[in-house]
């Protein structure tokens, strides 16, 4: 084991940053790169800008109106599920 | 094996009405995100609640329901869609692109980050799910999963009965596929100066 540190430099943080923001990283890794963004602010920047595209890309391709004939088939489904074959 | 279907079981039909109904949307919106047009999604969508429904017996309540039915879904869509489409299978990926492509070319020069992000606010809805659709395949699910749907790698990788480690590299590339597709398009909506790209 390499000596432990108590942060990531820029490098490891940015090489680490998408597994970060995804929560996929254990917890020694998730000290270390938060220590490193609350001392360094462009990398705190790039995490931050990295996290606004996750967010925005969740909102805007979320809603998508549910044509009513398919609701209706779903239900009707139930009440007669097609033989299987 | 006789398995006792949903529909012969009122405690399991009403079960399946209380808690797979509602994920309609979320259902239907990531079909149409995988099969690009409403008629397929559609369909994608009710060969997986027939599934769904014939399989609930065998679905342990109190287990991730939303990565089971999302598994319907993948394999769904997998199976009906894309032998009927013959879609080629993208293995490249877009390794020219920077992974700070998208943050150099809105800016990451102010010291505020507001600018960059308000670009990226204002892109309508539409034209980030076309982004989303213009990606391959391979690199599109992955990315549908994760960023839209929120499962965790190992989640993504059960679903698409795929290894870790290659969810996490086309996660990867597809989401640089995406800063591009999203650049693109904030850049034909003129919400861009295209000066220094």
């Amino acid at each position: 084991m390499t000596t432990p540190e108590l942060h990531h430099n820029c490098d490891e943080t940015l090489r680490d940053i998408e597994s970060f923001l995804d929560g996929e990283v254990d917890v020694v890794v998730q000290q270390r790169i938060e220590v490193h963004l609350s001392d360094c602010s462009p990398c705190m920047k790039r995490a931050e800008f990295r996290r606004h595209v996750k967010v925005m890309i969740r909102s805007k391709c979320a809603g998508d109106d549910v044509p009513p004939t398919l609701e209706r088939r779903i239900r009707s489904l139930l009440d007669e599920p097609p033989v299987v074959q | 094996m006789a398995q006792t279907a949903a529909a012969e079981d009122p405690a399991l039909r009403e079960r399946f009405e209380r808690d797979v109904l509602p994920m309609l949307p979320s259902l239907y919106a990531a079909a149409l995100r995988m099969t690009r047009n409403p008629a397929d999604a559609e369909d994608v969508v009710q060969d997986t609640y027939l599934r769904a429904f014939r399989g609930f017996a065998g679905f342990q309540e109190g287990t991730n329901l939303k990565a089971w039915l999302y598994r319907i879904l993948t394999n769904s869509y997998i199976n009906t869609y894309r032998k009927r489409q013959r879609e080629p299978q993208t293995v490249d990926g877009p390794d020219d692109i920077d992974e700070w492509y998208l943050y150099d070319r809105l800016g990451g020069r102010n010291v505020e980050l507001s600018a960059e992000t308000e670009v990226l606010d204002r892109i309508p809805d539409e034209a980030v799910k076309e982004a989303l659709e213009s990606l391959p395949e391979n690199f599109r699910l992955p990315v549908l999963l994760a960023d839209v749907e929120g499962f965790s790698y190992k989640e993504i990788a059960e679903i698409m009965d795929t290894p870790i480690g290659t969810v996490m590299s086309r996660l990867h590339r597809g989401r640089k596929a995406l800063q591009r597709a999203l650049w693109d398009t904030a850049k034909e909506r003129g919400l861009v100066d295209d000066d220094d790209a």
